[in-house]
């Protein structure tokens, strides 16, 4: 077995799906009118559930848990994890990268036989410690939190009786980023969500994300990249 | 139940500004801003050469700033108020700029929006101060499905003009009695950036819904026919390939 993952990168990634599926639930339900994004019957699930006052003061509070977790996280962890989690999710081979995407898309929809047909070879580029569609969500993620966070905290604690409060304009503004951000985000989790833990083959790596460990050879057939380096440094 | 109207014979009007003054006191609005208003025009035909025009909210049906408002913190009541509730307002300013009329405006104490609420806010139950307090008695309140009101007598006995910016679209409930001038107010600028909000939720709604089909899609397949276990049959039938050649090169 090979360690994959830091206790504390599993603590921030559950606990950043936590937060972020109850932001994001939470927040396109307090969306009204045409801006509701999901239905009116969502806004009166969640607002039922709630109140009207205590949603907000519920996103509120755990967009700002949120926040704060994650400032914390930076600044403990911030050298040893972060910077090379940001490095990893940023090294692009844009050619190598869109041909594994394609591939991998129609590896999932079409299978390799039907694939292999078409004049395709299935086979897909080899990966490093993330594939291509993990750097490419990490990287809108990461874009999105951070627009989340300081448009959320403008709204929250910058508007209404705030001694602090910003023009009307500047908050017009953070609503339609933070909503943005959060679309994006909406359609992007749930390809994040199958692909981790529902797509076959998947299985060792979703484990990993509680234990910390994969097998060697999941490793060494779908990061290959990353297995040759761990091998190459012994 | 109950559809509140007000309704103002401006041609009675003669400009104190009593409800102006009335309103602000009651409902502690800042020195300098105000719910309400008088528009004053250049008229021949009046005694004293101008027509007076008492106006405030409108409270009209299907507003432009409630469908403005991205939090839902403005809403038409059942009883034909447009109310505001404070606690779920962030002042983003977006119903500001969506009322044709110019009605509301960002309290500064508060940092919400704030315009007429037939004194519900102040003094629930009782008659607004512009009402209580015009000399002239130009302004009429009450129930427009009560025929014992005022407001439904007046409605019933005399024409209901409605003002209206050009091109606005608005369908104020507020109505002058007659006739009023003037007859139509020009058109401004009602847009605001969360505008763009409305399309862009429709594009989150299709473009998320059609990405859950696709995966609900795959995820069928997958359990129909895995492509891992296709995988292995072509992994297997590459393997039986190449020990049929190494047979025949051997032989």
């Amino acid at each position: 077995m090979i360690r994959r993952h830091s206790r504390s990168a599993i603590f921030m990634h559950w606990f950043n799906a936590v937060c972020w599926i109850f932001l994001l639930f939470s927040g396109f339900a307090l969306l009204a009118g045409d801006m509701q994004p999901v239905g009116r019957w969502w806004e009166e699930c969640w607002q039922g559930l709630f109140g009207d006052r205590g949603l907000l003061v519920a996103h509120l509070a755990v967009g700002t848990l949120w926040v704060a977790v994650y400032a914390l996280y930076l600044v403990v962890f911030g050298r040893r994890e972060a910077l090379p989690f940001l490095r990893e999710v940023t090294s692009f081979d844009v050619k190598s990268d869109m041909l594994w995407c394609a591939k991998k898309g129609l590896w999932l929809v079409l299978g390799p036989k039907q694939t292999r047909k078409l004049g395709i070879d299935p086979a897909l580029p080899p990966q490093g410690f993330y594939n291509a569609g993990q750097r490419l969500v990490a990287v809108l993620a990461v874009l999105s939190s951070a627009g989340l966070a300081v448009t959320g905290l403008v709204m929250g604690f910058c508007s209404g009786a705030s001694e602090w409060a910003v023009s009307e304009s500047v908050l017009q503004w953070c609503i339609f980023a933070h909503f943005c951000c959060a679309g994006l985000m909406a359609i992007f989790l749930p390809v994040h969500i199958y692909m981790a833990a529902l797509a076959p083959g998947e299985g060792p790596a979703l484990r990993s994300m509680f234990t910390g460990f994969v097998p060697e050879s999941h490793a060494e057939h779908h990061n290959p990249l990353w297995y040759a380096a761990l091998k190459k440094n012994g | 139940m109950a559809r509140y109207v007000m309704l103002i014979d401006s041609g009675v009007c003669m400009n104190c500004k009593a409800c102006v003054v009335a309103c602000q006191q009651r409902n502690h609005v800042p020195y300098g801003l105000s719910r309400n208003w008088v528009r004053e025009t250049d008229s021949a035909s009046s005694p004293c050469g101008a027509a007076f025009q008492p106006g405030a909210c409108m409270h009209c049906d299907d507003p432009s700033c409630v469908r403005a408002c991205p939090t839902g913190a403005t809403w038409k009541n059942r009883d034909g108020a447009v109310e505001i509730d404070r606690s779920r307002c962030i002042g983003c300013g977006s119903c500001i700029d969506a009322c044709p009329y110019h009605a509301r405006f960002r309290h500064p104490l508060t940092g919400t929006a704030d315009k007429c609420d037939y004194c519900r806010g102040s003094t629930p139950g009782q008659t607004p101060a512009c009402v209580a307090v015009c000399p002239t008695h130009c302004r009429i309140f009450g129930d427009a499905d009560d025929p014992a009101s005022d407001a439904a007598k007046a409605l019933a006995s005399r024409k209901a003009v409605h003002v209206i910016p050009a091109g606005s679209g608005a369908r104020p409930t507020l109505a002058y009695l007659d006739a009023t001038t003037p007859a139509e107010l020009p058109a401004g600028s009602t847009g605001s950036r969360l505008d763009a909000m409305r399309p862009l939720a429709r594009g989150v709604k299709w473009t998320g819904g059609l990405v859950l089909a696709a995966l609900a899609g795959t995820f069928v397949r997958q359990l129909v026919k895995s492509s891992e276990k296709e995988d292995e049959e072509l992994e297997r039938e590459r393997r039986n390939a190449e020990g049929g050649r190494d047979k025949e090169d051997k032989a």
